[in-house]
């Protein structure tokens, strides 16, 4: 048995200054040890644009190893470009995930581009940092992950893990989009590919984590972490629709697996809910899990998907 | 060899077309019979939003290819779902026999909002002969990659020795040649092999044609024969901007050989399709698709106005 001792809120964009491309959000953290910081990977945007729309950019913050919540150093520039005139990464570079590879640090991130009949379309491309994961360069102008006949759009969500001596990535892919109210919706389910050389991705073709509150439950940020002889995936979920509030919002959800393959979800194990009040009373979303000087922290965001910032919590207990 | 040409063949205005569709029968694609021929081409429908729909009808006619036995009466393949790749129009579809079975490699259309489109190739298969056919799955079997941005579509299948072999064509990228014009796109022709038609391994942003108008040339439904030991290939081409209606910038057919199927030469001139003054195919030709039927070697293809009024035929002499 095992639960997650909040420690409350670690990081608010708000507060950063002097960048106009981070106005709010800090979305998706993940994190990189560093020998005196650990750094925070996270995704943000600048004001909406005249119709209302917003681009998505990534970057960092350094928080101080001994001490998460003193902010070190902000990133001064996203790490990513948008891409260009067409191209799937035209309108946001979110979420990303990084991994260390020898010298370089390989980062996987969704690209976004802007659709006619649905808001938006998603898919995975891959960058290689060679400065230490300040900034990095894409591979190609195309995604590494797209749509195949089963996964037909909204390839986004990857987390990227490198267990025996395999890569592992860890996405979502989309199932349907929903009219709701005269609005399309994205239903998203947990998938995986794997890879002997992290770029060339085989796909399991597979439904990780049964769907639980609905048929259109939507999963994201498959969370994937080894401890104990096993594989512990922390995700989040929500309803199809009316998920922007409390109701029908963002929780997160546990499930584990021997093999990465097979997975058996256990929500009630998850181990952490939303507050009774504060900054993550309404939902908490996109886990991830990551070891600190003998300590297994979860960084989380709350209310509106990180709008105002990340949270850490700490493992009270034992995974197993 | 040289074509020799029997001028247009099939008007859609002179039919009943399904999904209400009316004008435009382009990109014609021959799946051969005992006693006919079935061609399937890509006609138009009028969305809600004044924005065209392409869907995909055929034509069976005798094996003179000019008398019309029918025109499809209904849908041979729905348009995809909310979101799909294939949302908004399939042009074209190249339909391949395996065993029982009609597999057609679709190009899907979905709508973009910074540029126009983005395309797809999606796999359906017909178990009725090809009069209808059902996707392998929502999404598509061929789509952008790490160094294929965009715009992958225009799939041609050939199986050789039991290798599924796929000519396709990839989006090198979009480009604004004036400031107060819509983006235009440029693309070159690739190729990819499967063990299964499935499964594809691309040959990853090789263009595998050389140009002939420079870079900005795009290149277009890549259409393959085998004559003897030599491969022919047949395409259309063009210049990247302000290719609909201006002289000599629009598509023409281009042509090239190999006996290795990996190095190609590129030769427009033998066998050259030349456009005939004053009539149909006048300003252009496009859409170029081969097939043999009865020892002959045809040439099925669009003229002006990128196949709205029809495509024609001609006969390749050696």
């Amino acid at each position: 048995m095992f639960y997650w001792k909040k420690l409350g809120k670690a990081f608010t964009p708000q507060e950063i200054q002097g960048r106009p491309w981070l106005k709010e959000f800090a979305q998706a953290p993940a994190t990189l040890v560093m020998d005196d910081v650990v750094r925070f990977y996270f995704s943000c945007r600048p004001p909406a644009d005249a119709n209302g729309q917003y681009v998505s950019y990534s970057a960092y913050v350094d928080l101080e190893r001994q001490d998460l919540f003193k902010v070190r150093h902000v990133a001064e520039q996203p790490i990513l470009t948008l891409g260009g005139l067409g191209e799937f990464d035209e309108f946001g570079t979110y979420p990303v995930s990084v991994v260390r590879d020898g010298d370089v640090v390989r980062a996987y991130y969704a690209g976004w581009t802007r659709c006619e009949s649905v808001p938006f379309n998603v898919a995975i491309g891959t960058a290689v940092s060679r400065d230490g994961g300040k900034t990095f360069t894409k591979m190609g102008n195309g995604p590494i992950l797209s749509y195949s006949p089963d996964e037909p759009f909204v390839l986004s969500g990857p987390k990227i893990r490198r267990f025996n001596g395999q890569w592992q990535l860890f996405y979502i892919a989309g199932r349907k989009w929903k009219t709701v109210d005269g609005r399309a919706e994205p239903v998203y389910k947990i998938r995986m590919a794997m890879s002997h050389d992290g770029l060339h991705w085989t796909k399991l073709n597979k439904d990780l984590v049964e769907s639980r509150v609905e048929e259109d439950e939507a999963q994201a940020s498959p969370d994937v972490f080894y401890a104990n002889g096993n594989y512990h995936m922390f995700f989040c979920y929500r309803y199809s629709s009316h998920y922007r509030g409390k109701q029908n919002g963002y929780r997160i959800g546990y499930a584990s697996s021997s093999n990465l393959v097979d997975w058996v979800r256990d929500d009630s194990k998850a181990g952490i809910e939303v507050s009774e009040q504060g900054w993550d009373a309404e939902m908490i979303s996109y886990p991830h899990v990551f070891e600190l000087d003998g300590k297994t922290y979860m960084a989380y965001l709350g209310d509106q998907v990180g709008r105002h910032g990340f949270g850490l919590a700490v493992l009270e207990g034992r995974l197993e | 060899m040289k074509w020799l040409k029997h001028g247009k063949i099939f008007d859609p205005t002179e039919h009943t077309l399904p999904n209400r569709c009316v004008q435009f029968a382009q990109s014609p694609q021959a799946l051969v019979f005992d006693d006919f021929v079935r061609i399937y081409f890509s006609t138009r429908a009028v969305d809600t939003n004044g924005k065209f729909l392409s869907h995909i009808a055929f034509v069976d006619m005798r094996k003179n290819l000019r008398e019309v036995i029918r025109v499809s009466d209904q849908t041979v393949i729905p348009l995809g779902g909310l979101g799909c790749f294939d949302e908004h129009g399939i042009f074209p579809m190249n339909v391949v026999r395996h065993g029982d079975l009609v597999y057609g490699y679709t190009c899907g259309w979905n709508r973009r909002v910074s540029v126009s489109v983005d395309t797809a190739v999606g796999l359906a298969i017909s178990r009725d002969n090809g009069l209808t056919f059902e996707r392998i799955g929502p999404g598509p079997v061929l789509a952008a990659s790490l160094d294929e941005p965009c715009l992958v579509g225009d799939g041609f299948v050939m199986v050789i020795d039991g290798v599924f072999h796929m000519w396709y064509i990839f989006g090198t990228g979009w480009k604004k040649y004036a400031p107060d014009v819509a983006p235009d796109r440029t693309y070159k022709i690739g190729h990819a092999t499967s063990p299964d038609g499935v499964n594809w391994t691309k040959e990853e942003s090789r263009q595998i044609i050389s140009d002939q108008l420079g870079p900005d040339e795009s290149q277009a439904l890549p259409t393959v024969v085998k004559i003897g030991s030599r491969y022919h290939m047949f395409f259309c081409y063009r210049e990247s901007f302000d290719f609909r209606k201006a002289k000599g910038r629009g598509y023409r057919v281009g042509h090239a050989w190999s006996d290795d199927l990996s190095n190609w030469t590129r030769d427009d001139d033998a066998p050259q399709l030349d456009g005939t003054p004053g009539a149909w195919d006048s300003d252009m030709q496009c859409y170029p698709h081969v097939f043999e039927c009865d020892g002959k070697v045809y040439l099925l293809y669009n003229g002006n106005e990128f196949g709205r009024h029809g495509f024609g035929l001609a006969e390749l002499q050696p």
